[in-house]
This record gives structure tokens, C-alpha cells and sequence, in this order.
């Protein structure tokens, strides 16, 4: 990212507090990793559905664990889910993308698009539970799921840029000497590409975390370990009979992260725009 | 109506259709669920073993499972429900009118909601309308669906809120009946891609609205309201028209499995959910193989849309 | 004397950003008589196109502002108007033809429907009058087919039939005063030809006042009388075309005449460039905004600002006019 984009982006209000909130999320997750924080998730440590005290800021869950505790760990689960995700599908979306720019129009073109096509068209919930099926269960077949079907955008965007860069090189091309290889043209595309890849990734860690809720309530997410989507699944059923504290731990959480994700994301691409003048 | 344009869309869809449905076969066919040892007692003889893996037609060479795969997704002889027992096309019959019934007033609300309110940030942009409506968007972005729903629930639902609508149940049998099991889904629906579709439509008509023509238009006199309802809408047609193509199938399906599981509603959503959850392999074959093609039949009708909106295409693609 | 058919008296046109004031637009009057052609020069970015949208009332975006003494149409001030009152002038009694016609036109339109709009907004009448005078309009800027033209789309036709649309276009409702910006600057040579010689000839026939608005002094001269010269905002030299081409007053203009190419005479002169360059918006001189680069500067130029001083009815913004 160029000075000017970080200048615009400083300024942005709204942005620099996203990439706060963003960042605290961050550290709570690594705080979690490294075993200072949320460890106490799966104890049961009270007695049923207490509300909010001293000892359990958040109150327990229906076995008596502690909220607090699991939204903690959730938080790192969060992360987790988030990151894997994103960074495979974006590693996988550059380079079927790549690829696909580059011999445009050739077969290898072609069936990199036909492979996108269909992906795209097969409803991911569904693709999901069938990738659940095929694995036996595994607790990784959400991953594997996510990150099979998301490269599709990255790839997409990568794939023009690198149409549009291979222009460019072949009329510079044809007065240097020999045609430049499929390692320059990633050289070229990476640096200028960097700050796309930025905001799209941003855009696939939500919706991978929106994702992971979901699936978490169809029982097809998270196996072993506390989310708040399984959170918020035990949540459907308790808050009919008065008890708030599983969603509204979880439900405010997620929103806090994806709020911050959201205008970061917004935050990025505005200062990545130098087409507009006002606004 | 170009016929060699149309005629090539709709060949382009079928590797589509063959490639959906051969990864619906691989995962859930060829990798799915081995059934020999359910139907089998105990202590199985390798005799037993080996007449029901040829009575399920497990040791046929592959191609010809999936071609029976295909024949069985084209012929909708889609097979018996593990779960009832129940025919999957007659189950599917059953359930498909009412998802869309459930479905449809929230997409549509959704949709012209968005476009509304898209069209009038794009035409303040920069101010203060502008402003709210991007940061209500967003606010709205950030709500998972399930917080949505389930936060409607105790809303609207439960006696914590307004209690106004059932907590679940689909009892239909006139519109008054109807309006009140559908409310508080649509409420959810609408709610959940309202944000999205706000900045999409916003991103779309910001984009047209610095064009060129419209500023001729300006120029010789044009009304905001003709400018905006008859040049601008119609120049967006095309993005508007793909966006809504390609969400029918999104929303029929993944809205339609979280409402109808949460709300208890009989439709195509919860019978898939429940397959999903108990593992019943026909039902999940049928599904996922159908949508799949009703996704690519949705592409390809949007394809050729394309040709009928805007005169430009048709123009090029008989060139291409 | 009769009133004249376009007459601005004193418009400027600035960017407010934070405080800062950045003046595009700097004092500019002129006036035109019906069935004349005036001429507006100067580079690129001098301010010449947001003169225009300025007179038509097309700067209303946050951040810009645009301040006058009087912008009249025919003796009517269309700067006091509403916003309601403006739209019914636009297209009527002033029209603009733009710079791009392969973007100008809407694409999902016909040309007969554009055309068409114009004269039914304005009161044209009912749906065969509008059909006439919309054919009337295609026929009159050269179309033999005016039929074929008026059912086919913008991208269907060349760039320079789509400029003669917009002309057309122009031209429907037989306004007072003509604005074109660079109307020839997209096309190439021989259609650039075509639309001026149409321009011309729908001039005297409607006596309609144009603004020619280019960069291009050989073009002005073909179609215009007088001819106005801006330099960073501000009207620098106003007079004639031919006292223009033979004895420039203002040291910018003759500069200006010195950079054309020469085909004629037996040894043309060497080509000059005017020394130095544009100064940005943000950093214009104080006192005359040519100062830094005229070969005649003296002292008071860097201190006051040189007004429109006239002489036999031409006028040359400098204090050590030529």
C-alpha cells in the first residue's frame, strides 16, 4: 500500500475504529491460544443458567459452564476458522486465477472457468453437508468446504488483473527480448494486486465466519471446541424459555467483529479508490 | 430473439449441469455412506455381504452408477426417503410450494427495498441521506442471520417481546392465516439482505448516474424522476436483473433451510435439514443434484435476458 | 441595440474544500448576438467547460459554487431561476453539445426516442408533431434516411453521425443559443469537416448564437466571428478572430498563435512553445496569472490584476498589451 492509501485510510474515522476493534478481537484470540485466557470453557464451574455475577460475568449455559469462558475461547475459534480459510482460499484463488490470465482462452482457461461455474452453482449449505458426508464427519470438512468453494472471487479478480498486466507486458515485450514468463507476470501482478487481495480477504474472513455459524447450528461445524455459532445454536432453544445469556454473549460479539471486518473493509476499498474527487 | 446467441447459451450450460452433477454424485454416491452393513444382521457371510452390495448396485463400474445418477435426476425417479419411507419426488412435490410461498414476499420486499433505498443514496450521495442509508447498511451487514432470527424470535414471538406471531408452525389454509406464519420470516429475510442489497444497488446506480448520457440529459432539461426511473433504471437493468437471477436459487435454499428449520415450516428447507441431520442419503442426492441444475438453468436464463434488455448485447454476441 | 442572445456578466465558479477556495472560474463576462459565432480558446483545464456547465446550471454538487451577476437568454436572467424554472430553459432556449458523442447518447434508446423527449419536454406537442419535428431535426443536420437514424441506437452509428444526432438534438427545439464543448475534438479530420459545415449552415438558417468552446484556434477560425481567450480562469483577450490571427494584444494569444503549425508561407517560422507551464489550481500567481511566464512582465503585473481593458471594441487583459 502506497503513503496515500495509508494517509486516506488513517483519516477514515470509522475505519481506523473497525481496525481497533478488529485488533482487540486479535489479541483476545492470541491471548487465547497462548493459554491466558478462555481456558476454563468446557468446565462446569456453576450451576445451570445463572445470570450475570461477579464470579460469571456473563452467567452460565445450561450445563454450567461459563460464558464468559466460552465466548473468550470462541473468539479464538473465530479467528481460526477466519484465517485458515482466507488464507488458503485467497493461495488457491491467485493461483487458479493466475493461471487462467495467463492462458486465457486456452483450455486451461476454460476449464479453470467451468470448474469456477460450477462451483459457484452448487448451493453451499448443501455442498457443505456433502462434503460432511463424503469425509465421514470430519471435523475439517468445513474448512475444506469453505475454502473449495471460495476461491471462486479471488480468482475471478485475479484473473483480470492478470489478463489486463499481460497487455501491458507484450507491448513492452515485443521490444525486449523473449516473452516474459509466467513467474515475471506473478511479480508484476502480486505488488499491484496486494491491496484488492486485502479487501477481498477481508470479505471472505465474514462471510467465512457467518458461514461457520451457520453451519455450526446444522451440525455441521465445529466438532470439538466452542464457537459462538454453536453458542448461538444452543441459544434457539433457551431464549424461548427467558434465557439470553448464550445469545446475547454470542449475537453481540459477532456483530462487534463483522462491524469492525465491515468498515475496515469499506474503509480499505475508499482509500484504494483514487477515481473519485468528492466523496 | 437472436437464435444462434440463445443456442449457444444454452449449450454452454451443460458442462455446467454435467460438472454439477457429477460433484453431487462423487460426495454423495460414490463417497457417501457404505449401506451394505445396515441392511445386513449381525455377523454377515461374505455370500450376504456380497449379495447386497450387488442389490445396491455397488459393484458396478463407476460411470454407470453416475449415468444411472443422471437418468435418475432427469426422470425425477429420485427414489425412497430413508427417514418415512415416502417417495422423494412426492415429498419434493409436497414441500417445494411451500418454500416459495414462504420465500418469495421477503425476496421480493428485499429486493425492492434494496433498489429503493439504493437509488436514493446514489442520488444524495455524499450527504446525509446518503450516509445513513451506507451505515444502516452496514449495521445490517453485520448481523448474522441466525442472530436475526433468533432475536426476532424473542421480539415478535415470545411473550419477552410483543408476542404477536407464533413461535413456529405453518397451520396455512387462507390469507389470513398466511400473512401471520410468514410475517415474522419475511421480517427475517428482508432484514438479512436488505444491507447487502442496499450497496449493491447503491454501487450500480452511483455508477450510472455519473455517466455521460445522463448528464446530457441534465443538460437538456430532464426531471430527476425521469432521469431516475427511466434512464438510470433501465441502464442498470442488466446488473440488477443478474444480481436477482443469481440470488433466486441462493435465498430459495439456504434462506429457506434456516427459516423453515428455525420456524418448523414444512417446505424443502427442512426436509433437506432434516437429511442433513440424519443422514438421509436419497432426499440429499435429489436435492443437492436439482439445485444444482436449477442454478445453472438460472445462469443461463440470465444469460439470455442479457439479449432481450439491453440491444447492445445481442449485437455483440452475434459477433463473438 | 438589440438584446443580445447570450449575455454572462461576471461568473465565477470555485471549488470550497475545507476552507480553501480553489477559483476555476474567475470574473468572466461576455455577450453574443443571435446568428453569431464566438469563439472560447484556451489549453486544457483554463476553465473553458466549467464555464459552460456553469451557464447551463449543471455545477450543483456538493463542494462547487458558482456566482454571477446575471447569465441571460434572450434579455432573461436564467441564473435567478428555480430549479423547476432552469429544466424548462435547458434544451429549449440554450443547448450543449458535448464532447463525446460515442458517450453522450443513452445506449438503451433510440435516437428517435432521444430526440423526441427533448421536444415533447418541452411542449412540443402531441405524438405525430413530435415525430415530425424529431425528422425535421435528423433531416436538417444532413440524414438522408432520417427514418432508418431516428429507429437505430447510438451504438449502431459512427462517432460523427452520432455528433450530428446531437446537433440534431440540439437543434429540435430551435433555441437561442447554441453551447458547443470540443465538438470535433473526438473525430477525425474529414467528419470534423462535415459538423462544422452543418453547424454553419444550421447557424444562419435558425440566426442561433453559438459558444464554440476548443482548444483548437484553427477550427474557431473556420466557424466563428469572435473568438475569447481564458487562461486560468480568466478572459484574457476578447476581440475578433481576424484581428486575433493578424495582431494577437494579449502576450498569451500571440503565444498561443505561435505554437500552431504553419503550412502556408514560404518559409514558415520555427514553432515556439510558450516557456514554463500551467500553474496549478492551488498555487495560482497573485497579480496577472500569465506573469511568470510573459516575456513583457513588469513589476505592477505581479501585484494587480490586469482588467479587460478595450480598445476599437478589442479587449486585452495586460497592462503592456502588444
Amino acid at each position: 500500500m502506497t503513503r496515500d492509501t495509508w494517509q486516506k485510510l488513517k483519516s477514515d474515522r470509522f475505519g481506523m475504529s473497525g481496525l481497533v476493534v478488529v485488533m482487540i478481537f486479535a489479541m483476545i484470540a492470541v491471548l487465547v491460544w497462548s493459554g491466558l485466557l478462555g481456558q476454563g470453557w468446557s468446565e462446569v464451574t456453576g450451576n445451570r443458567f445463572e445470570g450475570a455475577s461477579a464470579e460469571h460475568l456473563f452467567g452460565t449455559n445450561l450445563l454450567g459452564q461459563d460464558i464468559l469462558q466460552r465466548t473468550l475461547s470462541g473468539t479464538a475459534t473465530a479467528f481460526e476458522v477466519g484465517l485458515l480459510v482466507t488464507i488458503c482460499s485467497t493461495l488457491l484463488g491467485t493461483l487458479l486465477g493466475g493461471l487462467a490470465g495467463w492462458y486465457a482462452h486456452s483450455w486451461v482457461d476454460e476449464l479453470i472457468l467451468w470448474l469456477k461455474g460450477v462451483l459457484d452453482s452448487i448451493p453451499f449449505y448443501l455442498f457443505a453437508a456433502a462434503v460432511a458426508f463424503a469425509l465421514q464427519g470430519s471435523p475439517w470438512a468445513m474448512h475444506l468446504a469453505m475454502i473449495v468453494t471460495f476461491w471462486t472471487t479471488t480468482a475471478r479478480i485475479i484473473r483480470g488483473e492478470v489478463m489486463r498486466i499481460k497487455e501491458r507486458e507484450f507491448i513492452e515485450a515485443a521490444r525486449a527480448i523473449g516473452l516474459p514468463g509466467l513467474k515475471t507476470v506473478f511479480r508484476h501482478v502480486l505488488p499491484n494486486t496486494f491491496h484488492i487481495l486485502l479487501v477481498q480477504g477481508t470479505i471472505v474472513f465474514v462471510a467465512a465466519i457467518n458461514t461457520e455459524v451457520i453451519l455450526s447450528f446444522l451440525g455441521l461445524g465445529i466438532k470439538d471446541g466452542v464457537s459462538w455459532g454453536l453458542m448461538l445454536a444452543e441459544s434457539s432453544q433457551e431464549v424461548l424459555a427467558g434465557h439470553f445469556g448464550n445469545f446475547l454473549a454470542a449475537g453481540v460479539s459477532l456483530f462487534l467483529l463483522l462491524m469492525g471486518f465491515n468498515l475496515l473493509a469499506d474503509a480499505l476499498q475508499d482509500a484504494l479508490d483514487t477515481r473519485r474527487l468528492l466523496t | 430473439m437472436n437464435v444462434p446467441y440463445l443456442t449457444r447459451r444454452l449449450l454452454y450450460g451443460i458442462p455446467l449441469v454435467l460438472g454439477v452433477t457429477f460433484i453431487s454424485f462423487l460426495l454423495m454416491v460414490y463417497f457417501g455412506p457404505d449401506k451394505t452393513y445396515e441392511l445386513i444382521g449381525k455377523n454377515p457371510t461374505a455370500e450376504q455381504i456380497k449379495e447386497v452390495r450387488h442389490a445396491l448396485g455397488y459393484d458396478r463400474p463407476f460411470l454407470l452408477r453416475y449415468g444411472e445418477y443422471l437418468r435418475e435426476l432427469v426422470t425425477l425417479d429420485l427414489g425412497i426417503s430413508d427417514s418415512n419411507g415416502e417417495r422423494v419426488s412426492s415429498i419434493l412435490i409436497r414441500t417445494l410450494p411451500v418454500s416459495i410461498a414462504l420465500v418469495v414476499p421477503g425476496f421480493i420486499l428485499g429486493n425492492l427495498l434494496g433498489l429503493g433505498l439504493g437509488l436514493l443514496a446514489a442520488w444524495y450521495r455524499g450527504r446525509w441521506l446518503d450516509k445513513l442509508v451506507m451505515s444502516a447498511s452496514v449495521v445490517g451487514m453485520s448481523i448474522s442471520f441466525l442472530v436475526i432470527i433468533i432475536g426476532l424470535q424473542i421480539l415478535l414471538c415470545t411473550p419477552y417481546g410483543l408476542n404477536l406471531f407464533p413461535v413456529r408452525g405453518w397451520q396455512v389454509h387462507d390469507i389470513g392465516s398466511y400473512l401471520y406464519y410468514v410475517a415474522v420470516p419475511t421480517l427475517a429475510l428482508v432484514l438479512v439482505t436488505l444491507g447487502y442489497n442496499t450497496r449493491f444497488y447503491r454501487a450500480v446506480m452511483v455508477d450510472e448516474i455519473e455517466r455521460d448520457h445522463i448528464r446530457t440529459l441534465k443538460a437538456y432539461g430532464a426531471s430527476p424522476v425521469e432521469l431516475l426511473f427511466k434512464h438510470v433504471l433501465k441502464n442498470s437493468l442488466i446488473p440488477v436483473l443478474t444480481r436477482i437471477m443469481f440470488s433466486v436459487p441462493f435465498v430459495l435454499i439456504s434462506g429457506s433451510l434456516l427459516l423453515e428449520s428455525y420456524f418448523g415450516i414444512p417446505g424443502v428447507g427442512l426436509v433437506t435439514f432434516n437429511a442433513i441431520t440424519s443422514g438421509d442419503q436419497p432426499i440429499l442426492k435429489a436435492v443437492v443434484g436439482l439445485t444444482g441444475v436449477l442454478f445453472v438453468v438460472a445462469l443461463t436464463v440470465n444469460d439470455m435476458l442479457y439479449g432481450v434488455v439491453d440491444p447492445r448485447v445481442t449485437k455483440w454476441a452475434s459477433k463473438s | 441595440m438589440s438584446i443580445p442572445a447570450l449575455k454572462v456578466t461576471n461568473l465565477s465558479v470555485w471549488f470550497e474544500k475545507d476552507s480553501e477556495r480553489l477559483k476555476v472560474v474567475d470574473q468572466i463576462s461576455f455577450s453574443i448576438e443571435a446568428g453569431d459565432a464566438t469563439g472560447l480558446v484556451g489549453e486544457s483545464g483554463c476553465g473553458k467547460t466549467m464555464t459552460a456547465m456553469a451557464i447551463l446550471g449543471l455545477l450543483s454538487k456538493p463542494g462547487i459554487k458558482v456566482c454571477s451577476d446575471g447569465i441571460e437568454v434572450n434579455g432573461r436572467n436564467i441564473s435567478t431561476l428555480t430549479t423547476a424554472g432552469r429544466r424548462s430553459v435547458l434544451g429549449r432556449d440554450i443547448a450543449m453539445i458535448f464532447q463525446q458523442p460515442a458517450t453522450a447518447l443513452d445506449p438503451v434508446f433510440t435516437i428517435g426516442q432521444q430526440i423526441g423527449a427533448v421536444y415533447r419536454r418541452h411542449g412540443g406537442g402531441d405524438k405525430q408533431q413530435t415525430r415530425k419535428s424529431m425528422l425535421e431535426a435528423l433531416e436538417s443536420v444532413g440524414f438522408r434516411d432520417a427514418r432508418d437514424i431516428a429507429a437505430s441506437y447510438p451504438h449502431e452509428l459512427s462517432g460523427g453521425m452520432r455528433q450530428l444526432t446531437m446537433i440534431a438534438m440540439a437543434t429540435v427545439c430551435k433555441p437561442a443559443v447554441i453551447i458547443a464543448d470540443e465538438p470535433t475534438t473526438a473525430l477525425d479530420n474529414s467528419t470534423r469537416a462535415l459538423i462544422l459545415e452543418r453547424l454553419k449552415h444550421l447557424q444562419k438558417l435558425h440566426r442561433t448564437a453559438i459558444l464554440f468552446i476548443s482548444h483548437d484556434l484553427a477550427v474557431v477560425r473556420h466557424i466563428c466571428r469572435d473568438v475569447l481567450v481564458m487562461y486560468c480562469g480568466r478572459l484574457i483577450e476578447s476581440t475578433d478572430c481576424q484581428n486575433l490571427f493578424s495582431h494577437a494584444r494579449h502576450p498569451y494569444s500571440a503565444g498561443l498563435l505561435s505554437c500552431i503549425p504553419q503550412i502556408s508561407g514560404e518559409r514558415p517560422p520555427a514553432i515556439k512553445s510558450i516557456p514554463g507551464q500551467l500553474p496549478p489550481l492551488t498555487d495560482l500567481p497573485v497579480g496577472c496569472h500569465f506573469a511568470p511566464r510573459c516575456n513583457r512582465v513588469e513589476a505592477q503585473c505581479r501585484t494587480s490584476v490586469p482588467a479587460l481593458d478595450y480598445e476599437n471594441g478589442r479587449g486585452a487583459a495586460c497592462f503592456r498589451p502588444l
